[in-house]
C-alpha cells in the first residue's frame, strides 16, 4: 500500500465515521420528535458541533492530500467527491439539528398518530434509509445502490408536495394546532432536501467510481443512463 | 546533369578503391618480414639451439641461451624499475591534474619519450657505466627502463582518467581512506588498462639495441651476474648478422625468429587479456 | 527537548571566493525524513556534502560555522568516524563494477580492512539487502556481479552498502533522478521502510517527490535557508513568498 492509498484509505474512513454520526442525529431528532424527548433533542444539538468539526477536518485532509501527492485519475476524482459528499453530509446534520431545535422550542409535543396519518413519519423513516444506503452505495462502491436513490428521491419530493394540502387539512380540524402544523410542515421540507443531499451524493459517488457525470441532468437523461 | 552525377559516382567509387587498396598495402611489409623471417629463422630452432651458447668461430653448431636468458634478466630487471615508478606517477598525474608539478612532470614524460634511444644509452654510459667501472646488466636495464616508463606513466594517467568521479565517490563516503581508496578500488579497477600498457611497454623494449650497446655490451658467456656484461637478443642479432661468418648468420636467423615470435606473443596477449579483464563500467 | 541528530548554526561554505552555503541554521530530528530543495545553484548539494564533509575533498574549499552530529562537532572529529556515521548515497547508481554484489555490500567493511568472521558477513549482508528490499531479487545472485541488476536494482544496493555501515544518517543526493518511474517509486516506498530506524536527507530537484516523502522540507534559495517546516504547512501554505514562488513554478 503505498502512501497515497493509505491517506484515501483513512479519508474514506472518516468519511464512513461521518457518516455515521449524521444518521444517528437524524434518527435521534426523529425519536425526539416522536417521544417529545427534549433532552435528547438537546443531545442533538451539542453532537452537531462534532460534526462540523468532521467538516473542517475532511476539508483540511483533501488539501493535504491534494499538495503532497498530486493525485490523478480515479484518486483525483475520489477527492473532489469526497469534498462534495462532506459539505452535503454537513447540511444533513444540520438538518437533523434543525429538526432538535423544534422539539426544544415547541412548547406542545407532536401526536404521534398524527404524524403517522400524514405521512411525515413515513417520509422521515424513508429519508433515512435513503441516507444509509448511500453510505453504503459509497463504501461498496455499488453503483447499482447509487442509481436507486434517485427513484426513491422521487417519492420523498410526492410525499412533500402533498404535505401543504394534509396540513391545511390538520389546521382546519383544529386551529389551535397551528403552531406545530406549521413546524411539521417546516420538517417536511427538510425532509426533502435531505433526500436531495442523498440524490447529490449519489451523483458524486458515479462520478468518482464510473467517471460519469449525472448531475444538471434531466432525470429522461438519467432514465438514458440506466437503461 | 547526369553526366555530372556519374562522374561524381565514379570519382567516389574510385576514391573508396584507393583506400582500400591503400589499407592492404599496410599488411604488406609485415607479411614480408614475418614470412622471410620465420622462413630462414624456424629451422635454426631446435632445444641444442636453445640451451647452448655460440660456439666459437669456425665451429659449428652453438645456439642463443645466453641471450635469451639475458634478454629475460634484463627486461624481467627493467620491468622492476620502471613499472612501479610509472605506476605511481600516473596516478600522481589521474589524482593531480592542474597542479604545476603534474604540468611540468607531465611536459618531461612526453619529451622522454621521444628521446632517441642511442642517446638514452650514451647518457646511462656516463652516469652507470663510467662510475661503475664496468658494462653491466643493471646499466642496460636502466636505459630500457627510462625507455619503458614514459608508455607506462602515460597509460596508467589515461586509464585512470577514464574511471568515473563516482567510484571514488562511493569509496570516499564509506569512510575508506585515499591510499586503501587507490588501492583497493581505482587500480583494480582500471587493471586491465595498466596491465595492457606494461605489455606494450615490454614489448616496445625487448627489441631494443642502441641503449644496450654502451651498457650491457654482449656477452659470449652464459652469465646470471647483473654487474657484469650481458648478453641480449637485439645485440646478439646485431652483431652477428653483420660478421662474416655464416654460422653466426644463422644464429642470427633464430635469434630474428624467437624475437619476433615474442614480441608477437606479446602484442596478441596484451589484446586477449584487455578483453578478458575487462571491467564493465 | 528532543534532541537533534544532525544541527547546524551559523554555518557557511565556499568554493573558493564562491559563498555556496551562508549562516545556514537548522535542527533535524531523528527518524525523520528531511527533503532539501531549491533551484539549481542554491547550495543545497554544497550543504548536504559539508555534514558527511565530502565537500572538503575538492580542493580550494572552505566551511566556517557550528556543524553538529548529536552533541559532537563534526569538524572537530575524524573524517573517517564522520563517514561511518553518515552515508551517502548518491545520483548516479555507483556500485564497484569489480565486485560481486556481496562484497559490494560489505565494502565498507572489507575495504576499510575491518575483520570479521564469516557468519557476521553473512549477517550483515542478507539484514542490508532485506532493509534495501533487495534480498528476495539477489539472494541466488550474491556471488555475480552486479552489472545485470537494473539502474533501480543497483541503486537499491548502494542503499544497501550505505547501510551495512549502520550509520545514524543517510544523505540522498537526488537519489532517483537517474532512475524510470517504477524504480523511482520502490525507492520512495523504501524510505518511508527507513526512517524507522534511520535519519533520512534528501536532496531533490524534483518537488513532487519532496512532497510525497518527506516529513519536514527545508527550501534554500541563492545559498540560504529561507524556510524549514512540515511538509504539509509548506505545499498548502508556506511561509516565505519566495518559497510560494518557487512551488508554484513562478522562478525554476
Amino acid at each position: 500500500m503505498t502512501p497515497l492509498e493509505n491517506e484515501i484509505g483513512a479519508l474514506k474512513k472518516e468519511l464512513i465515521n461521518m457518516w455515521m454520526l449524521v444518521q444517528s442525529q437524524l434518527d435521534n431528532a426523529k425519536k425526539a420528535m416522536v417521544q417529545f424527548d427534549k433532552d435528547l433533542a438537546r443531545e442533538v444539538l451539542v453532537k452537531e458541533k462534532r460534526v462540523n468539526s468532521f467538516e473542517l477536518k475532511i476539508d483540511r485532509d483533501c488539501e493535504n492530500i491534494f499538495a503532497l501527492y498530486c493525485p490523478v485519475a480515479v484518486d483525483l476524482r475520489f477527492l473532489l467527491a469526497a469534498l462534495k459528499i462532506n459539505t452535503n453530509l454537513e447540511r444533513i446534520g444540520d438538518i437533523a439539528a434543525g429538526v432538535a431545535k423544534y422539539v426544544i422550542e415547541s412548547s406542545v409535543n407532536f401526536d404521534e398518530i398524527v404524524l403517522e396519518n400524514i405521512s411525515l413519519l413515513r417520509m422521515y423513516d424513508e429519508a433515512v434509509n435513503i441516507l444509509t444506503d448511500t453510505r453504503i452505495a459509497f463504501e461498496k462502491e455499488d453503483t447499482v445502490l447509487a442509481r436507486s436513490i434517485f427513484k426513491r428521491d422521487d417519492i420523498l419530493d410526492a410525499i412533500n408536495v402533498s404535505a401543504p394540502n394534509a396540513i391545511t387539512e390538520l389546521i382546519k380540524k383544529d386551529l389551535s394546532s397551528m403552531p406545530e402544523a406549521l413546524y411539521m410542515l417546516s420538517i417536511f421540507r427538510k425532509l426533502e432536501r435531505v433526500g436531495d443531499q442523498s440524490k447529490n451524493i449519489a451523483e458524486e459517488i458515479i462520478f468518482y467510481v464510473e467517471a460519469k457525470i449525472l448531475k444538471h441532468f434531466e432525470s429522461s437523461r438519467r432514465k438514458e443512463d440506466e437503461g | 546533369m547526369d553526366a555530372r552525377i556519374r562522374i561524381r559516382n565514379t570519382k567516389s567509387i574510385v576514391f573508396k578503391s584507393v583506400v582500400v587498396f591503400l589499407a592492404f598495402m599496410i599488411t604488406i611489409p609485415l607479411i614480408v618480414i614475418l614470412v622471410y623471417i620465420i622462413k630462414q629463422g624456424v629451422m635454426q630452432v631446435n632445444w641444442h639451439f636453445l640451451t647452448n651458447v655460440p660456439a666459437p668461430v669456425g665451429e659449428p653448431g652453438g645456439g642463443i641461451s645466453n641471450a635469451l636468458v639475458g634478454s629475460i634478466i634484463i627486461v624481467a630487471m627493467s620491468s622492476m624499475i620502471a613499472i612501479p615508478i610509472g605506476m605511481l606517477a600516473g596516478i600522481y598525474l589521474s589524482e593531480n591534474p592542474g597542479t604545476r608539478l603534474a604540468h611540468y612532470s607531465g611536459l618531461c614524460v612526453d619529451i622522454l619519450q621521444g628521446v632517441p634511444s642511442i642517446v638514452v644509452g650514451i647518457v646511462v654510459y656516463f652516469w652507470v657505466v663510467k662510475p661503475l667501472g664496468t658494462f653491466s646488466a643493471i646499466s642496460g636495464s636502466i636505459a630500457l627502463a627510462m625507455m619503458m616508463m614514459p608508455i607506462v606513466i602515460r597509460s596508467t594517467e589515461q586509464t585512470l582518467k577514464l574511471l568515473p568521479d563516482t567510484l571514488k565517490e562511493a569509496a570516499l563516503s564509506l569512510g575508506v581512506p585515499y591510499h586503501r581508496v587507490i588501492l583497493k578500488v581505482i587500480i583494480p579497477c582500471g587493471f586491465s588498462g595498466i596491465l595492457s600498457g606494461i605489455m606494450l611497454s615490454v614489448a616496445r623494449i625487448v627489441g631494443e639495441t642502441a641503449p644496450l650497446l654502451f651498457t650491457a655490451f654482449g656477452n659470449p658467456y652464459l652469465s646470471t651476474s647483473i654487474t657484469k656484461p650481458m648478453q641480449s637478443l637485439p645485440l646478439l642479432i646485431f652483431n652477428y648478422a653483420t660478421s662474416p661468418y655464416d654460422d653466426w648468420h644463422n644464429l642470427a636467423w633464430g635469434a630474428s625468429f624467437m624475437l619476433l615470435m615474442f614480441v608477437l606473443i606479446l602484442n596478441i596477449s596484451t589484446k586477449l587479456v584487455t578483453r578478458k579483464w575487462n571491467i564493465q563500467l | 527537548m528532543e534532541h537533534s541528530v544532525v544541527s547546524a548554526t551559523k554555518f557557511n561554505a565556499w568554493f573558493g571566493d564562491n559563498h555556496a552555503v551562508k549562516d545556514v541554521s537548522i535542527r533535524i530530528d531523528k527518524n525523520q525524513v528531511i527533503a532539501v530543495m531549491g533551484p539549481s545553484g542554491c547550495g543545497k548539494t554544497t550543504f548536504l556534502r559539508c555534514i558527511n564533509r565530502m565537500h572538503e575533498l575538492i580542493p580550494g574549499t572552505r566551511t566556517e560555522g557550528s556543524l553538529k552530529l548529536y552533541d559532537d562537532e563534526i569538524y572537530t572529529m575524524n573524517p573517517i568516524y564522520v563517514r561511518y556515521k553518515i552515508g551517502m548515497v548518491f545520483q548516479r547508481p555507483n556500485p564497484f563494477p569489480n565486485l560481486s554484489i556481496y562484497d559490494n555490500v560489505i565494502a565498507g567493511y572489507k575495504l576499510n580492512g575491518l575483520k570479521m568472521t564469516k557468519a557476521d558477513m553473512n549477517a550483515i549482508v542478507e539484514k542490508s539487502l532485506t532493509s534495501a528490499a533487495l534480498w528476495n531479487e539477489v539472494k541466488d545472485s550474491l556471488h555475480k556481479k552486479g552489472t545485470f541488476l537494473s539502474g533501480g536494482q543497483q541503486q537499491r544496493l548502494c542503499i544497501a552498502r550505505a547501510i551495512a555501515m549502520e550509520p545514524e544518517v543517510i544523505l540522498f543526493d537526488e537519489p532517483t533522478s537517474a532512475l524510470d518511474p517504477i524504480s523511482t517509486s520502490s525507492i520512495e516506498t523504501l524510505f518511508h521502510e527507513l526512517k524507522a530506524n534511520y535519519t533520512l536527507i534528501i536532496v531533490t530537484h524534483n518537488m513532487q517527490q519532496a512532497a510525497r516523502v518527506s516529513d519536514k522540507t527545508a527550501f534554500f534559495y541563492l545559498g540560504e535557508l529561507v524556510e524549514f517546516d512540515n511538509t504539509k504547512q509548506m505545499f498548502t501554505a508556506p511561509k516565505d513568498v519566495r518559497t510560494q514562488n518557487y512551488i508554484t513554478g513562478r522562478f525554476s
